[in-house]
């Protein structure tokens, strides 16, 4: 079956307010960005008990979300699965974004952003997470444009190669991401288990917005979506990547909680604040156990509506993940004198709080307007997104009008 | 290709291989060898003792002196205030004893910030002082989140204050800590925090060499009990405590 992609008209209206939009949203992200390396990151919520926030949990989502994208990407590009060859391109270009999107995110977040382009490569340290993954990070760039390249010229052996290496890289990338929390001398974020924990949650995040992203965009340019093929993607692979990412994470919980050792860190993270609501209820309750059970019963699991709002909800439980990666870790004080309390300080010792400033939010909706931007301006000058995806080669002797439009999708 | 051709060849890569793995191997040794003079040179390894049974509770002696010294940032917010040097007040859990303890940068002999700096920007001494080039320095917090001692501060706002114009100030952006005064060790003088304590005539700050083992440091160390902060984290701390 030849599949054919083509460029998007965008002549609507609706394209040119969704570009204005994130062109003014990516100017507020350079403005505050501008704002505190001039004044400094005091306008970010961060303290000198927290230095992390929301910049570095965006910058991990983001990350994540790539892997998912290749994955899909993969499925024709190494398995030669030819009814995903459809979803190849795009898969491709929205990893590449993603990245960049993490990037960003990191590049914004620095104290000195005036330094970042030459000392990490002149004073390269071999033993820091934060040196290994941007080589990483620029590798998986790299490796995503000529996979790109690869799949725009029909390369089809150079396309294997390449959507093969990526996927491999990309384990490499996710791992090390998560090894920048988990090779650390801190109670809640030195565990081996993040890393690959890191890694499911990466797929799952992934896979589901892959789902919401081509729902979308074959309906608003109503191109014709075969729905068995989201249907796939959902119970098939959204579903084992979302079962496998629950399984890691409540066995990291359950080992830190039992052991006395960390039993404090692991009650102050199941039960200790506002994180913890984010925990049960964003992440395992809405995140996880509803969207599991929504692909799990058939009615539920074939319907696209159904399919599209589970994939929302675990796109939203990994982003909830991705903070509580980020913050709990930090705002739980390592405890340096055991046995003692801490009475008087100049400095808050125990457990502190973190509010995430309006700055600080401008700047995170600033990378989501620079690749929502990008990736608006991609389908429109490049022939990314197919004319129509069946799941069967057979049916390509229909012709579009014979499909019925109720079959489209839902 | 018959056998003899075979094992000839392989002979040849093999030696080959060996002859050119050589070349390093050599210059491994005179590395090594430099590295030894480079080590002789700096033959100390500082550390300091600090006894908490003599140090009086109102004092903020060090204190002052250390803000004063390193022109340490101090805003009134406790989110943005820099403390190379701070004083905590403990509670035991189970006597109700109550105590104050001086936290500084423990310049540890594996120390975790150096590990993970991405610019080598933190890194230790071979005179063991952990210390921050700030002018390399990208302001990534990495350190401050892998320091498990929270000795490490950023400069999220600009210094409005300068003190002591014969050592910079820092700008906003880059992280700090306690260098033990190395510019003023360089010149064989004491830290400005041991200074100060020994005026105020409580003297519970020692400093000195923990390579030799007649410093007055060793000495006492090795006939006092004294204890490190969390030394069950392998950092190996070279801050002691006596009455921790």
């Amino acid at each position: 079956m030849e599949v054919k992609f083509a460029k998007i008209e965008a002549k609507s209206p609706a394209y040119f307010i969704a570009m204005a939009v994130l062109a003014l949203l990516a100017l507020a992200g350079v403005y505050s960005t501008y704002q505190m390396h001039v004044h400094g990151l005091y306008l970010s919520g961060m303290t000198n008990r927290v230095p992390w926030g929301v910049q570095i949990s965006m910058a991990i989502f983001y990350i994540g979300l790539s892997a998912g994208s290749l994955v899909v990407s993969g499925l024709y590009g190494i398995f030669g699965k030819l009814e995903y060859k459809p979803f190849a391109r795009i898969a491709a270009y929205l990893a590449m974004l993603f990245l960049i999107a993490g990037l960003l995110s990191i590049l914004t977040d620095q104290g000195r952003v005036d330094r970042v382009f030459v000392k990490p490569f002149t004073y390269f340290n071999l033993s820091s997470m934060f040196s290994i993954n941007p080589s990483l990070y620029s590798g998986h760039i790299m490796i995503c444009i000529i996979y790109l390249w690869a799949l725009f010229r029909e390369k089809g052996r150079l396309t294997k190669i390449a959507s093969l290496t990526v996927c491999l890289w990309a384990i490499g990338t996710h791992t090390g991401t998560g090894a920048i929390f988990a090779f650390v001398p801190r109670e809640l974020y030195n565990s081996s288990l993040l890393p690959p924990s890191f890694v499911a949650a990466a797929l799952s995040s992934g896979a589901a917005l892959m789902i919401l992203v081509m729902v979308a965009l074959f309906r608003l340019t109503k191109r014709y979506l075969d729905p068995s093929l989201v249907i796939w993607l959902g119970r098939r692979l959204l579903a084992v990547f979302l079962l496998c990412a629950l399984y890691v994470m409540l066995i990291e919980n359950a080992h830190r909680y039992y052991l006395a050792e960390s039993h404090e860190a692991g009650y102050y993270f199941l039960f200790g604040g506002f994180h913890s609501f984010l925990f049960w209820i964003g992440l395992i309750f809405v995140g996880s156990v509803v969207p599991a059970v929504l692909l799990f019963i058939r009615r539920t699991g074939e319907s696209i509506p159904w399919l599209v709002f589970s994939a929302s909800l675990v796109v939203i439980g990994v982003l909830c993940e991705r903070f509580l990666i980020v913050v709990p870790g930090l705002t739980h004080a390592p405890d340096l004198f055991p046995g003692m309390e801490v009475t008087g300080t100049v400095v808050p010792e125990g457990i502190v709080t973190y509010s995430i400033s309006f700055m600080e939010m401008l700047q995170a909706l600033g990378v989501f307007g620079v690749i929502g931007f990008l990736f608006l301006a991609g389908l429109k000058y490049m022939p990314l997104a197919p004319t129509k995806a069946l799941a069967n080669n057979a049916v390509s002797a229909v012709t579009e009008s014979e499909l019925r439009p109720s079959a489209s999708v839902a | 290709m018959d056998r003899r051709k075979f094992l000839k060849s392989t002979g040849l890569v093999i030696s080959a291989t060996s002859t050119a793995l050589q070349l390093p191997v050599s210059s491994c040794q005179m590395a090594s060898s430099g590295m030894d003079r480079k080590r002789k040179l700096s033959e100390n390894k500082w550390g300091m003792l600090i006894d908490l049974n003599r140090c009086s509770p109102g004092c903020t002696e060090c204190l002052t002196a250390c803000r004063r010294e390193n022109n340490v940032a101090f805003h009134g917010d406790e989110r943005w205030d820099v403390h190379w040097l701070r004083k905590v007040n403990l509670k035991d859990h189970q006597t109700g004893n109550k105590k104050d303890v001086l936290l500084l940068c423990n310049h540890c002999e594996n120390p975790p910030c150096a590990q993970v700096c991405p610019v080598q920007a933190t890194y230790k001494r071979e005179d063991g002082i952990v210390i921050v080039d700030h002018h390399r320095c990208i302001g990534c917090r990495y350190c401050m989140i892998a320091c498990p001692y929270n000795a490490r501060f950023f400069n999220f706002k600009e210094n409005p204050d300068w003190p002591n114009k014969d050592y910079p100030k820092r700008s906003h952006g880059v992280v700090e800590s306690c260098n033990f005064c190395a510019h003023r060790v360089d010149q064989g003088m004491k830290p400005a925090c041991v200074e100060a304590c020994e005026k105020s005539g409580n003297g519970a700050i020692l400093f000195g060499n923990l390579n030799d083992r007649d410093s007055d440091i060793s000495r006492k160390i090795a006939a006092t009990p004294v204890k490190r902060i969390r030394e069950d984290l392998g950092t190996e701390p070279k801050v002691y405590y006596i009455g921790l």
